[in-house]
């Protein structure tokens, strides 16, 4: 009798614990659902603005034209920012994809545990300090302790700037590459030792090989950041837009420039009023980025996964 | 002839060994140089701010040898004689944390109260805070009721709700009681419920009451001293209770019941009194102080671009600590929710399954959007779609939650998946339901590891600059936000604008000391991070 019943009754719930749970559940459905309204939110914001934008001024002007002087001359050419971008991008890049696999190889395979746990924590920290202390950095001792070695250096330079970002994003490479290596297994570097091969060709010509498709990743996805980043850039390489200059390469290094972010930036500290081209060029600008990275961030995730080796 | 050729054989793989282990040690220290250049530059620039700021060329040689000797030799000492004994070394960590949490805690509830008004604030406490104790309270008397669980944040939010309809009745007789009052209610009162409750469930009802009556009463007695006094009723009654009551506690329980770590709770005094100690000695003696930018002026006074002795980011801190404390209201549940649906509710399979893969990928995609485009989101949400105000306090937390939400929801779904199985099915099989499971054992079990996860956001958030400029935050404000419709500016703003002044006082002084400042901010926020996950690791 007792037995029956014991066994009914946690299995039959009252009709308000089982509405209740219903609706702790969709209330936690909606939270989750939020973050797809935020995405839309993003296209909806930058679409708006930016297609009224284009209708003003031709997509073509704004991806082909070569002047970028929105208040002055009316001239909404998107390409000297892009190179701006560009060049920022490129020399952060030499900077910090070196560096940061090789920081990777050395955690994964040749640091002790002691030297990893304190150096890995060390290499996060220069990705968690603010990048507008960066970009002070950058303008108030990088650019006048290489003036003093270069005096042609202007006062905002793609240099300093260069620098500021490659150590930025340096922790971005080195962790992702790190979670690449270390989960190489451990046979193939035990049948590299077997075959009488040395640490330096286990970890150039084994683990390395193995860990390409999250190496990669971490290359694009840092690139990605790279493009996006808006502070430092800003205040160290300055406001005047300008064409790259060829085929004399370095001596952009020395010129300042402006990227796209910074001349986001620009513009909404100069305009208050909340309307007009210049202001809708802000969105369209943004349009633009948010497109680029976010076709660099879905091809990192499609380089981790279509190249995954399985092990 | 044939034994000849062996050896120069031999010579010659010799010297390719060498070569090999020549090259191997080469690239291991081209690794390890890999591993530092980045931290080395790092830490020569803050070098260079940290000089900037401090001035430490300007001191005397004496000024350094006083507080070695009054600061920095005792907390050596004392630190390498906690190292060794691990009981002294908890106490001592506990005793830093209370005493300097404590100061901290007190010292952030002071300024933004006073900031926000704190009539205000107490008006909307009061309602919030009375329905849920009615609701618990009549659970008690009924024995479990049914309703409870989902009746407590309901009435919270009806308690608001009443607050803002009742605002003008209340605010002319509330405004009548004197301003340390309202603080005695919002601080007091519930650091005297606490300490009561932890008392009574460890030494029995009556101490609890006696405990908690005590230290109503201790704030009672601060205020009227510091009345007949004349000193800031206010400030001091605030520190009692948030600082003098809690680290009271801490220290005398471990006094009491950690007879081995006793000797650790000395170590927060030791390096407050050497630093008093060098303090007094300096000023006895008329020793050169440094012409340090880290004045208490830098602290409390608000900016002047003019003079660089006068400059202060007052109202940029407390900006700073409003946007990002009520960002944290915004996003924090969201994100938390956001983070359960998909590891505790959302199916593998099915469409609701695909639907939750698609969740997936869009929010590793949303971690990866530029912050300026957050910005422009915000700028579109917030100040065309809602109508408000340019740089106001509540549009810059939304913009900035909106920016941390992908990192509250990842750090949330790590701490839910690291959560053992093994508990949520002896949950349920003990006939819990779903949401009694996740309630009472899978959050309480992750809360550590998203503590960490979320400071860490928080402390990200407050070096945001790129997306405060877009929406448009004032960079220089001469007072601080009076409320969450007023306008507020943030301590990076402020850096970025002053980055143009060009006089060395300010680019080689007063920027820099702000910027310290702001590192501080995020060092702390860190630093309680790491030990919130220290203490989690040690008990797992």
């Amino acid at each position: 009798m007792s037995s029956e019943s014991d066994e009914a009754t946690p299995l039959r719930r009252s009709g308000f614990v089982v509405r209740k749970e219903r609706f702790y559940g969709r209330l936690i459905a909606t939270c989750a659902v939020l973050t797809i309204a935020v995405t839309v939110g993003i296209v909806l914001a930058l679409s708006g603005q930016a297609l009224s934008f284009w209708s003003q001024i031709s997509p073509i002007d704004f991806f082909t034209g070569t002047n970028w002087s929105p208040v002055i001359a009316n001239d909404y050419g998107v390409l000297p920012l892009v190179s701006g971008t560009l060049l920022v991008t490129v020399f952060s890049a030499l900077i910090a994809l070196p560096t940061g696999l090789a920081a990777a190889i050395y955690l994964s395979e040749y640091a002790s545990d002691q030297a990893r746990s304190i150096l890995k924590p060390a290499l996060e920290i220069l990705a968690g300090v603010p990048t507008v202390i960066y970009g002070y950095m950058a303008l108030v001792y990088i650019t006048p302790f290489f003036k003093g070695i270069f005096p042609s250096l202007r006062t905002f330079n793609v240099l300093s700037a260069s620098i500021v970002v490659g150590i930025m994003i340096i922790p971005m490479v080195s962790s992702i590459s790190e979670d690449a290596l270390s989960a190489v297994p451990d046979s193939l570097r035990q049948g590299g030792y077997g075959l009488g091969s040395t640490k330096f060709d286990v970890s150039t010509k084994i683990v390395v090989p193995s860990a390409t498709s999250g190496i990669v990743a971490s290359y694009v996805l840092a690139v990605s950041r790279a493009i996006g980043e808006t502070m430092a850039v800003t205040m160290a390489m300055g406001m005047s837009p300008q064409m790259p200059y060829f085929p004399n390469v370095t001596q952009n290094l020395a010129e300042s420039g402006q990227t796209i972010t910074a001349a986001m930036v620009q513009i909404a500290s100069a305009d208050s009023l909340g309307s007009g081209p210049t202001y809708e060029a802000m969105f369209a600008l943004g349009m633009t980025l948010f497109a680029i990275t976010l076709t660099m961030n879905v091809l990192a995730e499609l380089v981790r996964r279509r190249f995954r080796e399985e092990y | 002839m044939a034994t000849q050729e062996t050896t120069g054989d031999q010579l010659g793989r010799d010297a390719a060994l060498r070569l090999q282990q020549l090259k191997g040690r080469l690239f291991e220290v081209a690794l390890v140089a890999a591993t530092l250049v980045g931290i080395v530059s790092l830490l020569a620039l803050f070098a260079q701010i940290g000089s900037d700021a401090f001035q430490p060329e300007s001191a005397s040689a004496t000024w350094f040898l006083v507080y070695l000797g009054t600061l920095v030799a005792p907390t050596a000492a004392f630190t390498l004689y906690a190292r060794r004994r691990p009981a002294v070394r908890e106490t001592n960590a506990l005793a830093f944390a209370a005493v300097f949490g404590g100061l901290l805690l007190s010292a952030v509830t002071y300024v933004v109260v006073e900031s926000l008004s704190p009539y205000d604030v107490f008006i909307y406490a009061a309602f919030a805070a009375v329905p849920p104790a009615v609701v618990v309270a009549y659970d008690r008397t009924t024995d479990g009721w049914a309703y409870t669980g989902p009746a407590i944040p309901a009435s919270i939010l009806v308690g608001i709700a009443a607050a803002a309809l009742l605002y003008d009745v209340v605010r002319g007789p509330i405004g009548i009681a004197a301003g340390w009052i309202m603080y005695f209610g919002l601080v007091t009162v519930p650091a005297a419920l606490l300490i009561g409750t932890l008392t009574a469930s460890r030494r029995g009802r009556r101490s609890g009451i006696v405990v908690g009556g005590l230290v109503a009463g201790g704030g009672l007695a601060v205020a009227a001293a510091s009345i007949v006094a004349g000193t800031n009723a206010s400030l001091l009654v605030v520190f009692f209770s948030l600082f003098a009551v809690p680290t009271g506690y801490v220290l005398w329980r471990s006094v009491r019941t950690d007879p081995a770590g006793r000797v650790g709770v000395a170590g927060p005094f030791v390096l407050l009194g050497g630093a008093l100690l060098g303090a007094a000695v300096v000023s006895q003696f008329g020793i050169q102080n440094p012409d340090t930018f880290l004045t208490p002026n830098l602290l409390l006074q608000s900016w002047d671009g003019l003079r660089a002795g006068n400059a202060g980011v007052y109202p940029q801190i407390v900006g700073s600590i409003v946007i990002v404390g009520f960002m944290a209201v915004l996003a924090f549940p969201v994100g938390i929710g956001a983070a359960v649906y998909l590891e505790e509710y959302a199916p593998d399979t099915g469409i609701r399954g695909r639907l939750a893969t698609l969740l997936e990928i869009n929010i590793s995609n949303l971690a990866g959007v530029p912050s300026v485009v957050y910005g422009l989101l915000g700028l579109a949400l917030f100040r065309r779609t809602l109508g408000l105000g340019t740089g106001v306090v509540i549009s810059a937390a939304g913009t900035l939650g909106l920016l941390i939400l992908p990192i509250v929801i990842v750090s949330t779904q790590e701490a839910l998946r690291s959560v053992p199985d093994a508990l949520r099915q002896g949950s349920y099989g003990m006939g819990a339901s779903r949401w009694q499971t996740l309630r009472e054992v899978v959050l309480p079990e992750a809360i550590p590891g998203t503590l960490t996860g979320t400071i860490l956001a928080l402390a990200r958030a407050i070096g945001e600059t790129a997306p405060l400029v877009i929406i448009a935050v004032a960079t220089t404000k001469y007072s601080p936000p009076s409320g969450l419709f007023g306008s507020a500016t943030a301590l990076p703003l402020q850096i970025f604008a002053a980055a143009s002044n060009a006089k060395p006082e300010f680019r080689h002084g007063v920027v820099p000391a702000a910027a310290v400042v702001l590192l501080i901010l995020m060092l702390l926020m860190n630093a309680t991070a790491i030990v919130i996950r220290n203490k989690y690791a040690r008990e797992t």
